[in-house]
């Protein structure tokens, strides 16, 4: 089992659109994958997107990733890019 | 299967026609949900009527989301990804189905209660713009809902004979219509000023408003016949109904046909009066009509509709381009741009506290001489279209000269500054709408000030009256041919021929056979309408004698009651002009339900 927390840098935080990502990655991998508020207050198996949006993370918010299976390490990493590169919304219009 | 009974409906013909076609279903998205109890016995098969649903809701997005990939790139395409993943979302399939099981629920209430309660935890979110994201657990709800229904959520492109019945139809539902398509509109709610009224009289097909519980008792399919000059639609017409309509409509075609003819040239009365016509416009749609019934330029253009679609205040450039377009579709007879007609129910969020009394609260020039920014970027951007097209401004709602100076002021000091940066605009003359009591109690003075007075009818009748035209309640409060309206107008044209400035009389009156002859008698020469009445209006003026008119209209005005009133149109027109105004297109005589047109 591997853990490591993860920051939302995305300025529009973990959205629909990015929750998406963060599903279709995690679902690309074999592990058990968990994703919690570091606060312990909400958590959500990242391979259900409904859950993801549940945790309402906004930008800023730390997330402890949990990940246990076969390909882990290589799930782990992949979340990660994903998260350090702002899901790749680079140039997002402003929220209104 | 056993043929189902006709069925007539009452409501409020908006927009005038008669037509034939199938009813398609059209969900507002506040649809109302039921609750009933499932019999243990058949939960199992409500369990299979969701996951239907589910199915078919998917096999809805997956193409949406193939198309929007295509058109809008990979990241603009993971929203639809993000609704196909909740449709796939075992957490919420699940949440439905124990819903089901331990409510005994019928399939739609589940799916309601669970997305509720999601929604209810999104929006505890104190991130605002995740908090919007709660709409896309909205969108994907009503999928499911609409799903259950049995029904295609989307109709861009409509069958030949689509009657749109919907309970009401949004704006963004409207503009999303392939309108080419549409042959006529029917909605359980709305009045004579719907956003769906207007459109409908703009393009030209027939609405029938205010028909309360119509849309449940309706399927996709079902035969349906609008007519909206007897304000009511024919559901499950029978063989003997559906004959009559087929005839009466080939012999509204040959009728039209022969008129379409003499349909150029200057309108002029049987005496010899010259009545111009013009084209209300709102929308680019509407912009075809303009010259196709050769209406003598724009006389109402309705900006605000620039703002309908966003709800934001458009940018000058934005709007200028509008601007431009609309001149050059009016052509060198001009535009007459309206300042934003908006009140608390259109900007509330951005500008205002909700009012508890929108009509009578800060709107229109009231809104505009508040939020000056809006009203100067609005009159900059007319004022540079103006110095390649022939655009006129008329002030909405002016109570008296006080808002009319301040406005004149503003856009004195706009072409200053235009002037000083060296920017090329033009001259524009400026009016005032007529539409409240106390604009027509000062018109003598007004008319000083002003460079033209447009008579904004269907405001005036609701002031006047102090009734709402949307409101079924006071329907038989509404009417048009009050002797108090006759007598607003007649004021308000004797001040303005006094000052010797023109008068354009605007609203549903103007593009109303009948009223427009009336007009016509109280003296008005100008008149402004919705582009697909031209062709009616322009028929019933050049066959009466004006002289006559004012006889008539000078009899009205002495009259005790709108039920007079409309007494004696009835009675004199149907006897001078037999030919014109066949009684059905007069008012009705009165009896239970609402009024006549």
């Amino acid at each position: 089992m591997l853990e490591r927390t993860l920051l939302v840098t995305a300025r529009l935080g973990l959205h629909a659109r990015a929750a998406a990502k963060v599903v279709r990655v995690a679902r690309g991998f074999n592990s058990k994958f968990e994703l919690r508020r570091v606060d312990n207050s909400v958590s959500a198996d990242a391979k259900s997107i409904l859950s993801v949006l549940m945790l309402a993370a906004s930008r800023g918010t730390e997330l402890k990733a949990t990940v246990e299976g076969i390909d882990e390490e290589a799930a782990l990493n992949a979340i990660d890019n994903l998260f350090a590169e702002g899901f790749g919304e680079m140039e997002q219009e402003s929220p209104r | 299967m056993e043929q189902p009974h006709e069925i007539r409906f009452k409501g409020l013909g908006v927009s005038e026609g008669i037509v034939i076609g199938q009813v398609l279903r059209m969900h507002d998205g506040a649809r109302q949900v039921y609750h009933w109890r499932v019999n243990v016995a058949d939960l199992e098969a409500e369990r299979l009527r969701f996951r239907g649903a589910v199915q078919l809701a998917r096999q809805q997005v997956v193409p949406i989301n193939k198309q929007a990939e295509k058109r809008l790139g990979k990241d603009h395409s993971y929203i639809f990804d993000a609704h196909l993943l909740l449709l796939e979302d075992e957490k919420l399939t699940s949440d439905i189905e124990k819903q089901i099981t331990d409510e005994q629920a019928n399939a739609e209430w589940a799916v309601e209660v669970v997305g509720d309660r999601l929604l209810s935890l999104y929006s505890e979110i104190k991130d605002e713009y995740l908090r919007e994201r709660g709409s896309d657990i909205e969108d994907v709800m009503q999928r499911l809902l609409v799903a259950l229904s049995g029904v295609q959520p989307r109709h861009r492109h409509l069958s030949e004979d689509a009657v749109i019945v919907s309970q009401d139809l949004l704006p963004s539902a409207v503009a999303e219509l392939d309108l080419e398509h549409a042959r006529a509109l029917a909605t359980d709610t709305g009045g004579w000023t719907s956003h769906t009224a207007i459109l409908a009289r703009g393009i030209g097909i027939p609405a029938v408003v205010g028909l309360r519980d119509f849309y449940r008792r309706t399927r996709t399919g079902d035969k349906i016949i609008v007519d909206s000059t007897r304000n009511e639609v024919i559901l499950h017409p029978s063989p003997g109904t559906l004959e009559h309509y087929q005839a009466e409509t080939v012999s509204r075609m040959k009728r039209e046909l022969a008129s379409d003819a003499k349909e150029s040239g200057p309108l002029l009365t049987e005496d010899g009066v010259e009545i111009t016509l013009r084209a209300n416009v709102e929308v680019p749609a509407e912009f075809e009509g303009v010259e196709k019934h050769g209406a003598h330029g724009v006389g109402l253009y309705r900006s605000e509709f620039l703002l309908a679609r966003r709800g934001v205040i458009v940018s000058e450039q934005e709007q200028r381009l509008a601007y431009e377009e609309v001149a050059r579709v009016a052509g060198k007879e001009g535009v007459i741009i309206r300042l934003f007609d908006l009140g608390g129910e259109n900007l509330r969020e951005q500008f205002q506290e909700p009012e508890k009394n929108p009509a009578l609260g800060l709107r229109a020039i009231r809104f505009g001489l508040r939020n000056e920014e809006v009203m100067r970027t609005q009159v900059r951007a007319i004022l540079v279209a103006a110095a390649n097209g022939n655009l006129k401004i008329v002030l909405p709602m002016v109570a008296d000269v006080s808002d009319v100076r301040r406005a004149k002021a503003i856009i004195q000091e706009e072409a200053n500054s235009l002037a000083k940066a060296g920017r090329a605009f033009g001259d524009v003359s400026v009016g005032a709408m007529i539409e409240v009591p106390s604009a027509v109690f000062m018109a003598d003075n007004i008319a000083k000030v002003v460079d033209f007075f447009e008579l904004g009818t269907n405001d005036l009748v609701q002031y006047t009256l102090a009734v709402d035209r949307g409101n079924d309640e006071v329907a038989d409060w509404f009417r048009t041919l009050h002797p108090a309206v006759l007598h607003s107008i007649d004021r308000s044209l004797k001040a303005a021929f006094r000052a010797g400035i023109p008068a354009i009389v605007c609203g549903e009156m103007a593009s109303t056979p009948a009223y427009a002859v009336l007009l016509v008698g109280l003296g008005a020469t100008d008149l402004s309408m919705t582009p697909s009445a031209i062709p009616r209006v322009r028929r019933a003026l050049a066959g009466i004698d004006s002289r006559e008119a004012r006889t008539i209209a000078e009899e009205c005005l002495s009259c005790e009651t709108a039920d007079d009133v409309e007494g004696i149109v009835r009675e004199r027109f149907g006897k001078l002009w037999p030919h014109l105004f066949p009684p059905k297109s007069l008012p009705e005589r009165r009896q239970t339900h609402s009024q006549g047109k």
